[in-house]
C-alpha cells in the first residue's frame, strides 16, 4: 500500500472518529441494547429473599405520563384492604403486689380505599380482654377517619385521630419498641394512646420535612390527677364536649436515613366541666431517633403546662370532698439504647436495650399547694427482645424504679411479654 | 506501519468503549430506599429525562409496598434482613411521579408516600 494511500485511509477514519456520528449511532444501539436486556427482569427479588411472593408481571417500566383516558392503572374501584392488626400479652410481676397475665391490647385494623385520594383507616382496641362492670377492660375506637390525599405535599384527615405528639402515639406496634410496657413518659406526662375527634392536614414537603395540623377535643380537666397527670383527662370521641377545640401539630425531619427528628405542640382550654372555670393545657414535646448498624438509640422530652389550677384543684375539692392535688407543670425524658446481639434474618434476631426515664407529674405546684414526693419517679428498665419474625416480638425485662418519698417506695417489676403485628 | 495503524485503531476504539461507558454510567443512577413505619427515605428523588434508574428499598421492620400511583408498579419490599427489592425505571416523560406504601403497615400507613420528579435536564435534576 503506497504510503500516500495509508495516510489518506488515517486521515479518513480519524474523520470518521471525531466527527463523533458513528459513535453516537453505536451508543445508541448499545444503549437499546442494554435497555431491552433490563426490561426482560424488570422487578426481581435478590437471591437472600426468604418470603414467597408474587409479583405483577410487568413488562415495561417507565416514568410515563398516562393518558387522560387510560384507566388501566389507577385504582379507580373500591376496595376493603385486609384486616391487620397487633396484639400485646403481658405477664407483669409488680414489687408488692401478686403477679397478674394480661391479654393486654387486641387490635384490629380495618382499611377500605374508595379510591386513590379517599381512603378510610380505623383501629378498634380491645384491652384487658374483657369489658364488664368487674374488670377495667376497654372497648376503644382509637382511629377511624378517612384522608383525602391530594398530593404529598397536602391532604386532609377527619374522623378519630391520634394526637400527633411523642414517638409512641402514632408508632406502637409493639414489634417497633423494647420493653414489655411502653415507656412511663409516654403513659404518664403524654397520654398515650392520646386520640380523640378532630380534623386537620398533614403532608411532606421537600427531602424529608412532614408536617400534621389538627384541630381536636380538647381535654377534659375532671379527670386531671396528682399521679397520672392528664391521662384521665381525655374525651376519646364519646360524645366529647366541643366547646372548646384544641389545637395540635407536629414537625419532623425523616430526610436521613435512620434519623427522626420531631417537635410537637398541642394546646387547648380543658375547664368547660366548672362554670367559673379557666384551665388551659399546653404541651410541647421533642424527640430523636437513630439507628446505625446494629445500634438504636432514641429519646424524648415533654413538658406539660396547666393553667388555672388552683382553682380547679379548690373546685374539685369542693366537688369530691379530697384536694386532688394537680400540678401547673408536668414533665418528663428519657433515653435508650439498644443493641442487636445477633442480627442475623429471623428466626435468629436478638436485641438488648436499656432505658433511663426521669418523669414527675408534680414538677411545678400551684401556690399554696405541695409536691408529692411519690410521684417525682425515675426508672432504669433493661431487657432483651427476641425476634422469631420481625413482626414478632418475644420480651423480657426488669424495671428498677425510685421516688423521692422516704415513706411510699416505688415498685420493681419482671415483665415478660408477647406481641405481635400482622 | 500497518503496527502504527493496527496499534492507532485500537486505542480508538479503547477510547470509544470508554466514552460508552461513562455515558452509560451518567445516564444510569442508584438509589438506595429505606422504609420504615411511617417514612420512605429518601422520599423524593430527582433525575433528568433519560436516566435510567435503579431503586433498591429495603425494610427496617415490617413487609412495606412500593406503588407508584397512576402507574403499573406495586411491588412488596420484604420485611427486615429478608432481602430489598429492586425495581428499574426508564425515565421517559418530564413529570412528577408520586408512589406510596400500599401494604398496611400500622397506624401510620397513609403517611408514608414520596415522589420521584423527572426534570428536562440534569442542571434542574442536580438542584
Amino acid at each position: 500500500m503506497p504510503t500516500k494511500n495509508i495516510f489518506l485511509f488515517g486521515k479518513i477514519i480519524c474523520l470518521l472518529l471525531f466527527t463523533n456520528v458513528p459513535n453516537v449511532l453505536a451508543q445508541e444501539e448499545l444503549s437499546k441494547r442494554v435497555r431491552a436486556l433490563r426490561q426482560e427482569q424488570p422487578v426481581y427479588f435478590d437471591g437472600q429473599t426468604r418470603v414467597d411472593m408474587t409479583q405483577p408481571a410487568i413488562k415495561s417500566l417507565s416514568l410515563r405520563r398516562q393518558a387522560d383516558d387510560d384507566n388501566t392503572t389507577s385504582s379507580a374501584v373500591s376496595q376493603t384492604g385486609p384486616i391487620s392488626g397487633y396484639m400485646d400479652f403481658h405477664f407483669n410481676n409488680v414489687e408488692f403486689q401478686d403477679p397478674v397475665l394480661d391479654f393486654h391490647r387486641f387490635v384490629l385494623l380495618f382499611t377500605h380505599s374508595f379510591s386513590d385520594r379517599v381512603r378510610f383507616v380505623s383501629e378498634l382496641e380491645l384491652e384487658h380482654a374483657v369489658v364488664s362492670p368487674e374488670t377495667d377492660g376497654e372497648l376503644e375506637l382509637e382511629q377511624a377517619y378517612i384522608d383525602f390525599l391530594m398530593s404529598r405535599n397536602f391532604n386532609l384527615r377527619a374522623g378519630m385521630v391520634l394526637a400527633p405528639v411523642g414517638v409512641i402515639n402514632e408508632r406502637h406496634e409493639p414489634p417497633v419498641f423494647h420493653g414489655v410496657e411502653r415507656p412511663s413518659v409516654e403513659t404518664v406526662i403524654i397520654p398515650t394512646t392520646w386520640f380523640g375527634a378532630g380534623a386537620g392536614l398533614h403532608g411532606e414537603v421537600g427531602s424529608g420535612f412532614r408536617y400534621r395540623v389538627y384541630a381536636m377535643e380538647t381535654l377534659n380537666a375532671s379527670g386531671f390527677s396528682a399521679e397520672s397527670g392528664l391521662r384521665g383527662g381525655r374525651q376519646k370521641g364519646a360524645r366529647s364536649n366541643a366547646k372548646h377545640v384544641a389545637g395540635t401539630g407536629r414537625v419532623e425531619f425523616v430526610g436521613t436515613p435512620g434519623l427522626v427528628l420531631g417537635a410537637s405542640l398541642w394546646s387547648g382550654d380543658s375547664g368547660f366541666a366548672f362554670p367559673r372555670g379557666d384551665v388551659s393545657v399546653t404541651m410541647a414535646e421533642f424527640d430523636g431517633r437513630y439507628h446505625w448498624a446494629e445500634f438504636d438509640i432514641r429519646g424524648l422530652y415533654a413538658h406539660a403546662f396547666l393553667d388555672g389550677i388552683a382553682e380547679l384543684n379548690n373546685s374539685l375539692q369542693r366537688i369530691v370532698g379530697v384536694n386532688p392535688n394537680i400540678a401547673e407543670q408536668l414533665r418528663g425524658f428519657y433515653l435508650e439504647g439498644s443493641y442487636f446481639l445477633l442480627a442475623n434474618p429471623a428466626p435468629r434476631e436478638l436485641a438488648v436495650f436499656v432505658r433511663y426515664e426521669n418523669f414527675d407529674t408534680q414538677y411545678r405546684m400551684p401556690s399554696g399547694f405541695d409536691s408529692i414526693a411519690a410521684f417525682d419517679r425515675d426508672s432504669w428498665s433493661f431487657g432483651i427482645t427476641y425476634f422469631p419474625d420481625p413482626d414478632v416480638a418475644v420480651k423480657v425485662d426488669y424495671t428498677v424504679q425510685r421516688n423521692r418519698s422516704e415513706v411510699l417506695p416505688a415498685p420493681n417489676s419482671f415483665n415478660v411479654g408477647l406481641g405481635w403485628w400482622f | 506501519m500497518r503496527r502504527v495503524l493496527v496499534w492507532g485503531l485500537l486505542i480508538m476504539s479503547g477510547m470509544l468503549a470508554v466514552s460508552h461507558i461513562q455515558a452509560e454510567q451518567t445516564n444510569h443512577r442508584v438509589v438506595t430506599i429505606l422504609a420504615e413505619r411511617f417514612s420512605f427515605t429518601p422520599s423524593e428523588i430527582r433525575v433528568a429525562v433519560g436516566t435510567s434508574l435503579e431503586l433498591r428499598i429495603h425494610s427496617n421492620d415490617t413487609m412495606h409496598g412500593f406503588r407508584i400511583i397512576g402507574n403499573n408498579v406495586n411491588i412488596l419490599v420484604p420485611k427486615r434482613r429478608q432481602g430489598e427489592a429492586v425495581v428499574r425505571f426508564e425515565a421517559v416523560d418530564v413529570g412528577r411521579y408520586e408512589f406510596e406504601c400500599s401494604r398496611l403497615c400500622g397506624a401510620g400507613h397513609n403517611f408514608m408516600r414520596g415522589a420521584i420528579i423527572v426534570h428536562a435536564d440534569h442542571q434542574e435534576a442536580d438542584r
